[in-house]
C-alpha cells in the first residue's frame, strides 16, 4: 500500500533552529540516512509499536534492567531504548576517534605530571589551587608510578554536536565510566528486530571490546608476571551497573569478583577459591576510590579490601583505572584541555572545548552572574547530571537561588554557553510516531602500554523528555544504536 | 571459582529443584484425591495437611480447619512465607545473579523468564483454578533449566557444584515426599479395609516423584510399601531415588577433588561412605523401621552438606 509508505514519519515535526541528525537545512534527508529512512517507512506504525514491544522483551527476559523501589515492591525496568539508530560516517568518526585518543594520552600524562614533578603547575599553565583544593587529588598516589605508566586505563568522552555541525567534547570520564555493555546490547536488540537494514549499510561490529580490553589490560601487568590473573571487582548484585560488571567479566572471560572475595597477605593479593587462595594480578575495579581500601581511604567501606593499597603501591597489582584519576575528569580541569593537549603533546586539539566560565575567578564570576539567563551552571564535581543548572529554564527565584549558591562557594562551579545539542528522530511511545529528541555520544577509550583501542560505535544517549538536554540515565534518557560506517 | 560463587550457584541448584518437587507435590496430591478410592484420601483436609507436612510446616492439631485457597496460595504464591514456590525460584535467580559471568547466556535467560511468569501469575486465579496450570509450568520450567544446565555448560567444576546442589536437593527432597506419604498412608488405614500395606498412597507417592510408569514397568505389579519403598531408595536406576542421587553426588564431587584419592575429612570420602551404605542395603533391613531410614538419611544428606559448606564454600 502506496500510501502506508513513510506514514511513521508523517507526522515529525522540524524545528528549524535545531540542528537535526537526519534532514539537512533544506528539510530533505541527507544521503546517509536516505536508505534507512526508505526501510523504516515501509513499516506501518502497528508493525513498529509490535517490534518496539518486541525489543523491550528481548531486554527484559535477557535481565538487562535495572530495580526501581515504590512503596509496595521492588520494581525491574529496562533501559528505554529507541530502534531507529544513528548513524556516524567514516570521515566524521575519523575526528572523534582521534580525538578521544589525543585527549586520554593527554591526560593520562597529566595525571603522571600531578603525580611526581607537578611541571605543569610550576610552570604556570594550571593553576596549584585547581589540584589543591580538588576532592579527587589523592595525595597518596604521589611518586608511585602505575604499572606501565598508565592511570586512565578506560575513558569514557561525551561529545555532541551542535547546531554549527562541529563536535564539542562535554566531559571526560576517567574515574568508572559506565555503559558500554548498553552499547552491545543495543547492537544486538536491533540485529533481532530488523536486522535487515543490517544489508544496507557496512557498519563496524562493537563486540570487540572486551576483547580489546583484556589485551590492554594484560600489557599493563606488574612487573615479574608472566601470564596476569586479571579480575573485574564489583560493589555488588545490588548496583545499579552490575549487568555491565557481569557482562565484561563473562566477555573477558575472568573471574566477577568482590571485596569479601579477595584478601591482602603480605602485600599480595589473593581471591578466595573452591581451591584455595589465587594470585590476582590485575583489577579492572568498578568501585570508587575512596572504598577500594578501608585501610587507606574510608574507613566504614565494606565493599574494598583492606590493604589493597599498600599492595598497589609496592607495584605488586595493577589497579584500572588508577586510584586518583578523578582529579582530572574535573570539571574545571575540563576547561583546560586544550592547554593541557598543547604542553603534552605538542599538538592542537583535535575535538573542540566548550568555552568554560570560572567562577573562582572574580571576573568570570561577574560575568556568569550578569549572564546567568544564557548559561548553563554545573557543579564542578558531580556525576550523572546531577546539580546542573539551564539558565533560560530557570523561573526568576530559582535564579536567585542558584546565584547565591554560585556566589557562597564559587569554587565549587563553572558555567558554559548553552548548547544546543542535535536532535534525532526517536520514537516516543506514548504518541506512536517518531519526534525530535536530544542526543549525545559517550565513546569508549582503552589506554595500554604504548598501546590504545576506541570502541568503533559508542552510546548515543537521548533525553526522552521533549526540549531536555540532560541524556544520562538516571534523569530518565534512552539510548540508540550507533553505527560508525566504514569507508567506502 | 570463587568460594562464594560456588556457594550461591550450589543452591540455585537447589532452590530449582526444590521448586519443582514442592509444585508436582501439590499437583499430584490435589488431583489423584479428587477420586481416591477412600473418604479419608478424598477429604480435603486430608490433602491441605498432607502438603502443608511436605513443604515442612505440619499442622498436628486435628481440630484445625484449614482453608483450601489459603494453603494453596501459602505455598505457591506468598511472598512472607520462606519456603514457597514464588520465594524458591526468586532464590535461585538471586543466586543466579552473582554468578552471572559463569553461567551461560541461555541459562541465566531461562532462569529469569522462569522468575518472570512466577511473579506476573495471578494469585487468584492461581487459587481459583489455575493450580493445574501453574504448578506443570514450575514443573516443566524447571526441567528446562536442568536440560540448560546439561547442555549449555561446560562439564567442568562450575557444572559439577550445580549438579551437587541439584542432587543433594533431590534426595531431600524426595525422603520429605516419602515422609509425608508415610504418614499419609497410616492415618488413612482402616478405611474400607484398607491396610497400610497396600494403601492408595503409595500410587500416589510414585506419582509424586514421577515414577509410577517407570515401577510398573519394573515390578508388573500393583505398588504397595516394600516394593515403592525399595525402588524409591534402593534402585540406581531409577533417576528419582536416593541411591541415583548419591550416585550422582559422588559422580560430580570426583571432579572437584580431581580424581584423588579422597582424605578421610573430606566430603569426597563421606559421600563415598553414605553412596557405599546405601549401596548394600536391603529392603529388609527398612521395612521394619521406616521412620527411622526417613531419619536416618535427612541426617546424613545435611551431613554431606555441611561438610561441602566447610569443605568449599566458607570464605
Amino acid at each position: 500500500m502506496e500510501n502506508l509508505k513513510n506514514q511513521i514519519f508523517s507526522s515529525y515535526k522540524r524545528n528549524p533552529v535545531l540542528y537535526d541528525e537526519i534532514y539537512d537545512k533544506k528539510g530533505q534527508v541527507k544521503e546517509v540516512y536516505s536508505k534507512l529512512f526508505n526501510l523504516y517507512g515501509e513499516h506501518s506504525i502497528s508493525d513498529f509499536v509490535n517490534l518496539n514491544e518486541k525489543a523491550k522483551a528481548s531486554f527484559f527476559n535477557q535481565g538487562i534492567t535495572f530495580q526501581v523501589y515504590d512503596k509496595k515492591k521492588t520494581k525491574e525496568k529496562i533501559f528505554p531504548f529507541d530502534l531507529f539508530p544513528r548513524i556516524i560516517p567514516p570521515e566524521e568518526w575519523a575526528i572523534i576517534e582521534s580525538g578521544a585518543i589525543q585527549r586520554s594520552r593527554a591526560l593520562n600524562l597529566f595525571l603522571w605530571d600531578i603525580y611526581h614533578d607537578k611541571k605543569i603547575i610550576r610552570q604556570k599553565v594550571v593553576p596549584m589551587e585547581l589540584i589543591s583544593s580538588s576532592t579527587n587529588y589523592l595525595d597518596q598516589m604521589t611518586n608511585i608510578d602505575p604499572p606501565g605508566g598508565i592511570y586512565n586505563h578506560i575513558s569514557g568522552t561525551d561529545v555532541i554536536k551542535h547546531n554549527d555541525g562541529q563536535y564539542y567534547v562535554l566531559e571526560d570520564n576517567i574515574r568508572c565510566p559506565s555503559g558500554v555493555s548498553y552499547v552491545i546490547c543495543n547492537r544486538t536488540a536491533l540485529k533481532r528486530a530488523l536486522f535487515g537494514v543490517f544489508n544496507h549499510y557496512k557498519t563496524y561490529s562493537v563486540t570487540n571490546y572486551a576483547e580489546n580490553l583484556l589485551d590492554l589490560l594484560e600489557t599493563v601487568k606488574p612487573n615479574g608476571v608472566d601470564a596476569p590473573n586479571v579480575v573485574v571487582i564489583t560493589p555488588g548484585m545490588y548496583n545499579s551497573a552490575f549487568y555491565e560488571h557481569s557482562y565484561l567479566a563473562k566477555t573477558m572471560g575472568v573471574e566477577l569478583v568482590e571485596g569479601r572475595d579477595l584478601f591482602v597477605e603480605n602485600d599480595f593479593v589473593y581471591m578466595k577459591t573452591i581451591q584455595g587462595p589465587q594470585k590476582v594480578d590485575i583489577i579492572y575495579r568498578r568501585i570508587d576510590d575512596a572504598f577500594i581500601d578501608p585501610l587507606e581511604f574510608r574507613p566504614d567501606s565494606t565493599l574494598g579490601v583492606p590493604g589493597l593499597f599498600a599492595a598497589y603501591k609496592k607495584g605488586n597489582v595493577t589497579l584500572a583505572n588508577a586510584p586518583g584519576t578523578g582529579v582530572a575528569d574535573d570539571k574545571a580541569i575540563y576547561t583546560y584541555m586544550p592547554e593541557i593537549i598543547r604542553y603534552y603533546l605538542n599538538e592542537e586539539p583535535i575535538l573542540n572545548n566548550v568555552h568554560t566560565y570560572h567562577c573562582s575567578r572574580p571576573k568570570e564570576l561577574k560575568y556568569v552572574l550578569e549572564h546567568i539567563r544564557e548559561l548553563v551552571i554545573k557543579p564542578v564535581d558531580e556525576a550523572g547530571g546531577y546539580g546542573i543548572s539551564i539558565g533560560n529554564r530557570l523561573s526568576s527565584k530559582e535564579v536567585e537561588r542558584v546565584k547565591a549558591e554560585v556566589q557562597s562557594n564559587p569554587r565549587k562551579y563553572v558555567a558554559q554557553p548553552i548548547l544546543s545539542l542535535s536532535v534525532h528522530p526517536t520514537y516516543i511511545d506514548k504518541n506512536e510516531s517518531f519526534e525530535q529528541r536530544h542526543v549525545d555520544l559517550r565513546t569508549f577509550t582503552v589506554l595500554g602500554k604504548d598501546k590504545e583501542f576506541v570502541l568503533k560505535g559508542g552510546l548515543t544517549r537521548v533525553a526522552l523528555k521533549k526540549g531536555n538536554l540532560i541524556v544520562n540515565s538516571s534523569q530518565g534518557g534512552g539510548s540508540k544504536d550507533t553505527w560508525v560506517l566504514k569507508p567506502q | 571459582m570463587l568460594a562464594r560463587v560456588a556457594n550461591n550457584l550450589f543452591w540455585m541448584g537447589r532452590y530449582i529443584e526444590r521448586s519443582e518437587h514442592i509444585a508436582r507435590y501439590l499437583r499430584v496430591n490435589y488431583f489423584s484425591s479428587l477420586d481416591a478410592p477412600n473418604q479419608l484420601s478424598q477429604s480435603r483436609q486430608f490433602v491441605l495437611r498432607s502438603m502443608l507436612t511436605m513443604v515442612g510446616s505440619p499442622i498436628d492439631d486435628e481440630s484445625v480447619l484449614l482453608n483450601e485457597e489459603e494453603v494453596l496460595y501459602k505455598i505457591g504464591l506468598d511472598p512472607n512465607y520462606p519456603s514457597s514456590i514464588i520465594n524458591n525460584v526468586r532464590n535461585s535467580r538471586e543466586n543466579a545473579n552473582s554468578a552471572r559471568d559463569l553461567i551461560s547466556t541461555e541459562l541465566y535467560e531461562s532462569i529469569n523468564k522462569f522468575f518472570h511468569f512466577i511473579s506476573n501469575y495471578d494469585a487468584q486465579v492461581y487459587t481459583k483454578n489455575g493450580l493445574h496450570d501453574f504448578t506443570l509450568n514450575v514443573t516443566e520450567m524447571s526441567s528446562i533449566l536442568r536440560g540448560k544446565v546439561r547442555s549449555t555448560l561446560m562439564h567442568d567444576e562450575i557444572y559439577a557444584i550445580i549438579m551437587m546442589g541439584g542432587n543433594i536437593e533431590r534426595a531431600t527432597q524426595i525422603i520429605r515426599i516419602i515422609n509425608a506419604k508415610f504418614i499419609d498412608a497410616q492415618k488413612a488405614q482402616g478405611s474400607y479395609g484398607d491396610k497400610f500395606k497396600n494403601s492408595f498412597e503409595w500410587t500416589t507417592l510414585l506419582k509424586c516423584t514421577e515414577s509410577y510408569d517407570m515401577m510398573r514397568r519394573f515390578y508388573k505389579k500393583t505398588p504397595n510399601s516394600i516394593t515403592t519403598l525399595e525402588f524409591l531408595i534402593l534402585n540406581p536406576d531409577c533417576p528419582r531415588s536416593i541411591m541415583n542421587s548419591l550416585n550422582q553426588v559422588y559422580k560430580h564431587i570426583k571432579i572437584l577433588d580431581h580424581g584423588k584419592r579422597p582424605d578421610k575429612d573430606s566430603t569426597a570420602f563421606l559421600v563415598g561412605k553414605v553412596r557405599a551404605d546405601y549401596e548394600f542395603k536391603s529392603i529388609a533391613e527398612i521395612e521394619n523401621d521406616i521412620q527411622s531410614i526417613i531419619n536416618k538419611t535427612l541426617d546424613r544428606l545435611y551431613e554431606i552438606s555441611q561438610k561441602m559448606e566447610k569443605e568449599f564454600f566458607s570464605y
